[in-house]
């Protein structure tokens, strides 16, 4: 599995979304399932599945599935 | 009378307040801060700590001082901020906000060296101490007043309402209760947690010489405090701010209740002070 | 609930408040009468999808505590299945009396909850922090207090107190990545301990985030050939006196662990009993030395409140001489 598609995987285990409810525009705080819970849930779910440890200000600006691919490039992941 | 100097003087303290703020803010880092309560006074505060209050610089204990109670202690940011311009707090000393071993946390811890008179952070405890203090000063048959700011969310403790019966009944002229009605609390408006609907109204009921103004404009700020003076009523000002004001991310935002300022946003917030 | 390994992950990361409000969203699913009060804490106590998702079985009665115990009394009065939620120095100390006459004297069923009790928000000053609740509460009599070790233990605690007739008060401990001490779904019984380790030289009772702390200070004291015995009190009242008979009977030197004032919690409850037996081993209560020490992270406080498992260590080896 390449680590686009991880990531993917890792939205949709993290925040339990159906997959048929997935896309890509997701934002934080727009869908129920990524409220600060499914944040956090999904922030710890991003470090376990790439080996990551995530700074506090990355955690803060992560809001939405595309900004977090920007952020995660920081940290060699894409 | 002309006032524009006075206001000129506020409005650059508040300014230094505001800077203080920003800093502290970012050296909470993960542990977050209480910005937008915190904004919401900041010209509250900067009117009574660099016009209203009778205190000397560089001198917190003066016994001739005009007493303060940050009853919304959660707001402390622009307290130390403005303690900090008084020259109570030192620059250094406020880069310790909320560090290990700090005498400057997340809430007021008294120390009277830094001129922090009392412990706050358990809302609706304040107006109380302020009746005792006020009291006290009659007694001692000092001229001082004493000034309390309490959140309207804080309203909704019953102990605010057994302080506001108690000091029209006990007749402290010297008292000043000023309410930050920004309209929001912890998890969201008063309108939709716990409606206070007309502060204005609850507090003239209970006996306070009350008014309303804006809690961001200086000169009405200036004028209301002037007006209700000779009241020989405590006084209550309510005064209507907007939480998280000053910055364009926070203004009226109540995400910044409690928040952690990234690099990104303080770099913005600093640009949107100049 | 479903207990898995994926969940007691989950909820470990998310910390033992957060998983109250999961907890809590579950247990609306089945109970019909339930009734979740707050006093503006909806975010903070993990209920922010549980009053969206059941606002007819929430209510929030704003910064009002003594209000909330009255109005949560009235609702069980007239059947309703009721939990109440706050910070915890504010849902024990600042309602006490309301407490005392409503929960205790007049015996309505409530379960209270205690967010953020001991030294978790150190940062924000001791007006935020509760090293006093299980101490007050103690002396009201009919209250049951729970100590929950992990997120796990918090949600078999919150089942365990919907179907109990008896009032009681979870003291929720520990912050976000709340480490795991129940790896695997277990039974759990209101008043029975769980022993967690099993040694022959000293017992070691302790609850809430101490738990894990104690668990390590063991391992640290058996590579130094001290072995002990950790047992999870997690029920401080009715505090189980068989376990500590036997630890009793056993050990040359008992200890207790608590993230709450050596004065009136658990080190007080295990003390009050084993001062009734026949020669029992001397015991050494660990927690805050009774003072409001200046703030700090949670880190910081355990270490300077002499908690950390290195701290234990050291006391424990000091007391051993």
């Amino acid at each position: 599995m390449d680590n686009k598609a991880k990531y993917q995987k890792i939205f949709i285990d993290s925040l339990s979304i159906e997959s048929a409810k997935f896309n890509e525009k997701i934002k934080y705080n727009e869908i129920p399932e990524w409220d600060s819970i499914g944040h956090m849930t999904l922030m710890s779910g991003l470090e376990e599945g790439f080996k990551i440890a995530l700074e506090t200000d990355d955690i803060v600006e992560f809001d939405s599935y595309k900004t977090g691919i920007e952020i995660l490039k920081k940290y060699k992941v894409f | 009378m002309d006032i524009s100097k006075d206001i000129e003087k506020i409005k650059n303290f508040s300014t230094e307040v505001k800077k203080n703020i920003l800093e502290m803010a970012f050296t909470a880092g993960a542990s977050s801060s209480h910005f937008g309560g915190a904004l919401s006074i900041v010209e509250i505060i900067s009117f009574l700590f660099s016009h209203k209050m009778k205190i000397k610089k560089n001198n917190p204990n003066w016994i001739d001082r005009d007493r303060f109670i940050l009853s919304k202690g959660h707001a402390c940011l622009a307290y130390y901020a403005a303690l900090c311009e008084v020259g109570y707090i030192t620059k250094e000393q406020i880069k310790t906000f909320e560090k290990d071993d700090s005498d400057l946390l997340g809430h007021p811890v008294i120390n009277r060296k830094l001129g922090i008179d009392f412990s706050n952070g358990s809302l609706g405890m304040g107006l109380s101490l302020g009746i005792g203090v006020a009291i006290a000063l009659k007694k001692n048959k000092k001229e001082n007043n004493i000034f309390v700011i309490l959140g309207d969310g804080e309203c909704n403790e019953g102990s605010v309402w057994e302080a506001a019966m108690a000091a029209p009944n006990l007749n402290l002229s010297n008292l000043y209760a000023i309410i930050d009605n920004n309209n929001f609390q912890q998890t969201g408006s008063n309108k939709e947690i716990m409606n206070t609907d007309s502060l204005y109204k609850k507090w003239s009921s209970f006996g306070w010489e009350t008014k309303e103004v804006d809690g961001h404009d200086i000169e009405k700020l200036c004028k209301i405090f002037e007006e209700s003076e000779q009241s020989p009523k405590p006084k209550a000002i309510i005064a209507k701010t907007i939480k998280g004001k000053g910055f364009s991310f926070s203004e009226n935002n109540n995400n910044w209740h409690h928040a952690v300022l990234s690099k990104t946003l303080y770099e913005q917030a600093k640009k949107e002070l100049i | 609930m479903i207990i898995n390994e994926r969940n007691i992950k989950v909820w470990s990361t998310i910390g033992s408040r957060a998983t109250f409000g999961i907890a809590a969203l579950e247990l609306a699913k089945e109970v019909d009468n339930l009734m979740v009060l707050t006093c503006d804490v909806s975010t903070s106590a993990g209920l922010d999808r549980y009053r969206k998702t059941y606002p007819d079985k929430y209510l929030d009665l704003g910064i009002a505590e003594q209000n909330l115990i009255g109005v949560a009394a009235g609702l069980s009065s007239e059947g309703f299945n009721v939990i109440t939620t706050t910070f915890a120095p504010f849902q024990t100390i600042r309602c006490c009396e309301q407490i005392k006459v409503n929960i205790g004297y007049m015996k309505q069923k409530i379960c209270m909850v205690g967010i953020a009790s001991g030294l978790t928000l150190g940062n924000l000053g001791f007006t935020h922090c509760c090293i006093e609740d299980v101490g007050i509460l103690r002396t009201i009599p009919g209250i049951t207090i729970i100590s929950p070790s992990d997120s796990l233990e918090t949600v078999k605690a919150l089942e365990a107190a919907i179907k109990s007739d008896k009032s009681i008060y979870i003291r929720l401990t520990g912050s976000s990545n709340n480490p795991i001490v129940n790896d695997k779904d277990y039974t759990f019984e209101i008043g029975k301990s769980i022993k967690l380790r099993e040694g022959k030289d000293l017992t070691i009772f302790c609850a809430g985030a101490m738990v894990y702390n104690c668990l390590e200070a063991a391992k640290i004291l058996s590579e130094k050939n001290i072995s002990c015995s950790v047992v999870n009190m997690h029920t401080i009242k009715p505090i189980d006196k068989d376990a500590i008979k036997k630890a009793s009977e056993k050990s040359k030197l008992i200890v207790s662990v608590e993230e709450h004032n050596i004065i009136g919690g658990l080190g007080s409850a295990i003390a009050e009993y084993k001062a009734t037996l026949n020669n029992s081993p001397k015991q050494l209560i660990i927690g805050v030395d009774d003072i409001y020490s200046k703030g700090g992270s949670y880190k910081f406080l355990q270490e300077k409140h002499g908690l950390t498992p290195g701290k234990i260590v050291d006391n424990i080896l000091q007391n051993l001489k």
